[in-house]
């Protein structure tokens, strides 16, 4: 008599997986976005220190693509 | 865009990389420092000050510090010559502190324009036995040869001395040649050069913001060898000789067009000239009967200062924003040199404002 042995993944596992990969993934894409905003924003601000508030609102603009990423995990979860 | 810049640069052989590359910060700190450059409603305001108002004015704007600094020793018109040589210097080596890399490389290839001016400046002085405060007073210690070495090279007695000081520097196979009569001769060769280390820095790169970069540089060397084409015909100088003046590299003017331009009288020039790239440049103020050469060298400037503002918003992170600021710095000062200096020589207003390249 042949057995067969059926190994049934969890869902909720890649469930967990998926919502990881969107917060890591879009994490690692702002943060390369914001790498060369940031430093710009600090070469400009070293010639002229009123561009602080204008350079601190451009470095952060790239943030929104990490919170699309928690977003879509909160969904998945 | 520049990580795929990278991914080419690293297949690429011919140009090995010189390290991390920070564009982003150098670019945006120049563009801080461009804003900063007077703009051209400033000179007709300055046309009506006196010395001592615009040494003021000066004093009170991005030159502040060296005026401050120099005010002791100088005054007058010397004052502000030798507070715009400093601001030159030092916003130039700048540059060199702020980049890093690639950027730091490319930016040093381009000041060793002010190496050679600075070497050339010294064997004049020691060709003429200026004394060693008057070679300091012409030095602009602008590039990768420092004060401190430039000061010592000049306090230096004679030319052989000066030489075998820079027996390790690229320009010492050239300056060995040099045996005290042959000034110009070698003037020239280090001016070539400097074309031939600035082409081999941007190397046979693929990327595009090096292909800008060259093709800048060789619009640069077409508007000089231009400029030396009108002053020669303006001469009436048809000597086949002439043609070691030129620099090799141009973009839309090749060698081989200069040597038949070479031939030509001034008249037939100017209508050979028509069929050329640069005529719509210059067109309306170029005629065989031209007595000044100052509108025609004002305008080819113009276009190179134009065209370097607009090559640098099609790539913004790249070195082309980096030259287009060190030109028009250079610009700046040069204008401020030509209000001053005519004032001090009481020029028309109009006479220096057709001087000025704004």
């Amino acid at each position: 008599m042949v057995t067969e042995t059926i190994t049934a993944m969890d869902p909720s596992g890649l469930k967990a997986i998926g919502a990881g990969l969107a917060v890591g993934l879009t994490g690692i894409a702002s943060a390369l976005a914001e790498k060369d905003i940031g430093s710009a924003a600090i070469g400009a601000m070293a010639e002229n220190e009123s561009l602080f508030g204008k350079g601190l609102i451009l470095t952060v603009i790239p943030e929104t693509i990490v919170i699309f990423g928690l977003v879509v995990a909160l969904l998945i979860k | 865009m520049q990580l795929l810049q990278k991914f080419k640069r690293g297949n690429s052989k011919k140009s090995p990389s010189k390290g991390h590359a920070n564009y982003a910060y150098t670019t945006a700190r120049v563009r801080a420092m461009k804003s900063k450059i007077l703009p051209k409603e400033t000179y007709p305001r300055l046309m009506n000050m006196s010395i001592d108002e615009i040494t003021r004015f000066i004093g009170e704007s991005e030159y502040k510090e060296d005026i401050d600094e120099l005010a002791r020793n100088y005054e007058g018109v010397d004052l502000i010559e030798h507070a715009l040589n400093r601001n030159l210097a030092v916003t130039f080596t700048k540059l060199l502190s702020i980049s890093e890399g690639d950027v730091n490389f490319l930016v040093g290839e381009q000041l060793q324009k002010y190496d050679i001016w600075n070497i050339k400046t010294i064997l004049r002085g020691k060709y003429c036995n200026a004394s060693t405060d008057e070679i300091l007073d012409a030095i602009v210690a602008a590039g990768r040869l420092n004060y401190t070495f430039l000061s010592e090279l000049a306090a230096k007695n004679t030319y052989e001395e000066v030489i075998s000081e820079l027996a390790n520097t690229e320009y010492h196979s050239i300056l060995k040649n040099y045996d005290g009569t042959n000034l110009s001769d070698i003037e020239n060769q280090l001016d070539k050069i400097y074309y031939v280390g600035l082409f081999g820095a941007i190397g046979e790169s693929k990327s595009k913001d090096r292909k800008l970069f060259a093709e800048f540089t060789r619009m640069g060397i077409d508007l000089k060898n231009l400029m030396t084409l009108f002053r020669l015909k303006k001469s009436g100088i048809t000597d086949p000789e002439m043609m070691n003046l030129m620099i090799d590299g141009g973009l839309k003017l090749k060698l081989k067009d200069i040597q038949r331009l070479l031939s030509l009288s001034f008249a037939d020039f100017v209508s050979e000239l028509e069929k050329n790239y640069y005529w719509d440049v210059i067109s309306d103020v170029v005629s065989p009967d031209m007595v000044s050469l100052i509108d025609v060298e004002n305008r080819l400037k113009k276009h190179r200062l134009k065209s370097a503002a607009s090559f640098s918003h099609v790539y913004p992170i790249s070195i082309v924003p980096i030259m287009d600021y060190m030109l028009s710095k250079k610009n700046e000062i040069n204008n401020l040199r030509i209000v001053i200096r005519g004032k001090a020589a009481n020029l028309d207003d109009d006479i220096i404002k057709e001087q000025l390249v704004i």
